[in-house]
């Protein structure tokens, strides 16, 4: 596990043994590798970049290349049990396309994403120093998400939060989430 | 690896598709590598329009040229014949060792020429799946084929789900388009115009070869990309300096086409062509189905499905249509768009990325078949997240639906 998603342990720990997962834009599948060995997982995988794709057949993952958003339509309803999209909800076109139709493909979707609200990416927000970029992986994204703004997707959706864990994970952090958390990692299902 | 082709004929009438019989079948193949003691471990290799049974290794050891897909094919090459035993068997309608056109139809005496019955993707199938029986194998790991030979694949994987347990699936589609249609009878207008072809009737006599290589010189053009085209000849010309302001063969694009259409009247019959490209253009694997998806249902095989970026016989579309139709059906498909110039031909050059694809899948299919993947827990089983990095949301929530179920149980009890 790379150091710089410390959510993907926290996934493997989401995930039952033996489900059946998708995992949205699984990169060179280093989560369904890790969920195939620990958790016995039949995992498939959505990935756009054709290196990737093939990295992750060679990791013995099945694994469809295309986009996240064109892909989702052709699973039927209910065929897995969990729909993994791990900090990739920043930079969707189609965010809450994206998240319906995760819940109806899956029984549950886990959703993990780097809270914007953090001290930090307010403060950089305010100075004008590289407020568009994420405090973990660096890219340019689409979008800033707030675990407030995320609440309200999930209301409008109609999404409930069964679980979620919040990284770094200090308890004392707690007293104030928004602030603090860098890394939310969200398991729903639909209300 | 020297091989050597065999034949078996069947004396059984072949019922096809159109309703018509052809009797007897005779199939010429070849096998690699040898079948293990469980039987488990055959791959089919299907070919495309031109293939032959010969697919890797020399038939002697002064043959100048390998089988077809010989960088595919062989010891510790992607389809391993040291691990699998590899078969490949021309189709039926050929005219390389298989009943065709060409061949002698018992009733009469003579070469069948335009007697012979059309054939499709499915009929090439069954005979196969004669082929298949008289190996004495009940299943095969894999089969595989591009083009043409990826139809029968798809075909094999919806006519016999049970004998399948694998279909890799290259540069080809479920239902020829409009546009390979066109592609297909422009070549069969150039051989039906040669006087030559003389509505098919021509063995023993002069055959049309100069309607077939013309057939071939179309096929290579859509074989080729742009892109391809100019890096492989640009504006060169062949053997001279200067424009001869003349009808000859000036450029280089010329001569390849020249050459290839010419050495191609050699070794097939254009009667097999024309047979040939009818099969690629009725195929239709939604044919009598409202969708693609509800013709792939019967479905178990595992797939692997390879398109190539620039591809326009087969493009990518057709491709990635097929997978969405698997997916439909709940199939495990994996797919690749491999990002290449080399046009329609990329499945036969682009062998390197082929062959580690490949040889992962078949690794995957067979840690898979000796280790059947344990059925999924019942909901509610998962495990939570480690207490530490709970917030207290998960662990009130979970409290809040225990007490509801106690409630509504109690309710129950009560009523």
């Amino acid at each position: 596990m790379t150091p710089s998603r410390p959510d993907l342990d926290v996934i493997v720990r989401m995930v039952a043994k033996g489900a059946r997962v998708l995992d949205l834009g699984c990169g060179d599948g280093t989560l369904l590798a890790e969920l195939n060995g620990a958790n016995g997982v039949q995992g498939r995988g959505v990935e756009v970049d054709e290196a990737k794709v093939r990295a992750c057949l060679s990791k013995g993952l099945s694994v469809r290349h295309g986009n996240i958003e064109d892909g989702l339509a052709d699973f039927p309803d209910g065929m897995f049990d969990v729909v993994i999209l791990s900090q990739t909800l920043a930079y969707l076109n189609r965010p809450l396309q994206v998240m319906r139709e995760m819940a109806r493909v899956g029984r549950s979707a886990i959703i993990s994403f780097e809270n914007a609200g953090h001290w930090r990416a307010r403060r950089q927000a305010v100075r004008g120093d590289g407020s568009g970029t994420p405090l973990v992986s660096g890219l340019p994204r689409v979008r800033a998400i707030t675990l407030e703004q995320f609440h309200e997707t999930l209301a409008q959706l109609k999404l409930r939060a069964e679980e979620r864990v919040l990284l770094p994970g200090w308890r004392w952090a707690e007293a104030w989430p928004t602030l603090w958390t860098e890394v939310a990692v969200y398991r729903v299902t639909q209300a | 690896m020297i091989v050597h082709t065999q034949q078996i004929t069947f004396e059984q009438a072949l019922r096809l598709q159109s309703g018509a019989t052809l009797r007897p079948v005779t199939l010429a193949y070849e096998t690699y590598g040898t079948l293990n003691a469980d039987r488990s471990n055959a791959i089919l290799i299907c070919h495309a329009l031109s293939g032959d049974a010969h697919v890797a290794g020399q038939h002697s050891e002064h043959d100048r040229k390998p089988g077809w897909w010989d960088e595919a094919v062989g010891p510790g090459k992607a389809f391993d014949t040291d691990r699998y035993f590899v078969i490949c068997s021309n189709v039926i309608g050929g005219c390389s060792g298989s009943t065709g056109p060409s061949s002698v139809d018992p009733t009469t005496g003579r070469p069948y020429g335009l007697t012979f019955p059309v054939v499709t993707v499915a009929d090439m199938v069954e005979a196969q799946r004669w082929l298949i029986d008289a190996l004495g194998i009940p299943s095969l790991l894999s089969v595989t084929g591009g083009s043409m030979g990826g139809m029968q694949a798809i075909q094999w994987a919806v006519s016999y789900p049970d004998r399948v347990r694998s279909a890799i699936v290259l540069a080809s589609t479920a239902r020829t388009s409009a546009q390979t249609i066109a592609l297909n009878e422009v070549p069969r207008q150039a051989i039906y115009a040669d006087p030559n072809w003389n509505r098919g009737d021509y063995y023993g006599k002069e055959p049309p070869n100069a309607g077939l290589a013309v057939a071939r010189m179309i096929g290579h053009i859509t074989y080729l990309s742009e892109a391809s085209m100019r890096e492989k000849f640009g504006r060169r010309l062949q053997d001279r300096e200067r424009y001869g302001y003349e009808f000859a063969t000036e450029f280089e694009v010329e001569s390849y086409l020249k050459y290839h259409g010419n050495r191609f009247t050699t070794r097939f019959d254009a009667n097999s062509f024309l047979y040939i490209t009818k099969t690629i253009d009725y195929f239709d694997l939604s044919l009598g189905y409202p969708d693609l998806a509800q013709a792939l249902a019967a479905v178990r095989a595992k797939f692997l499905v390879l398109s190539y970026s620039s591809d326009w016989l087969y493009p990518p579309e057709q491709a990635e249509e097929l997978v969405r139709a698997l997916l439909r059906n709940g199939v495990d498909a994996s797919y690749v768009e491999i990002k290449s110039d080399y046009g329609h031909d990329a499945f036969l050059l682009e062998v390197d990325r082929l062959g580690e694809l490949a040889r992962d899948f078949l690794a995957r299919l067979e840690r898979e078949t000796a280790r059947p993947a344990s059925p999924p827990e019942a909901p509610g089983t998962s495990m939570r997240g480690n207490g530490e990095n709970v917030y207290p949301l998960a662990s009130w929530a979970a409290k809040a639906r225990g007490a509801l179920r106690l409630v509504a149980a109690r309710r129950q009890e009560t009523a």
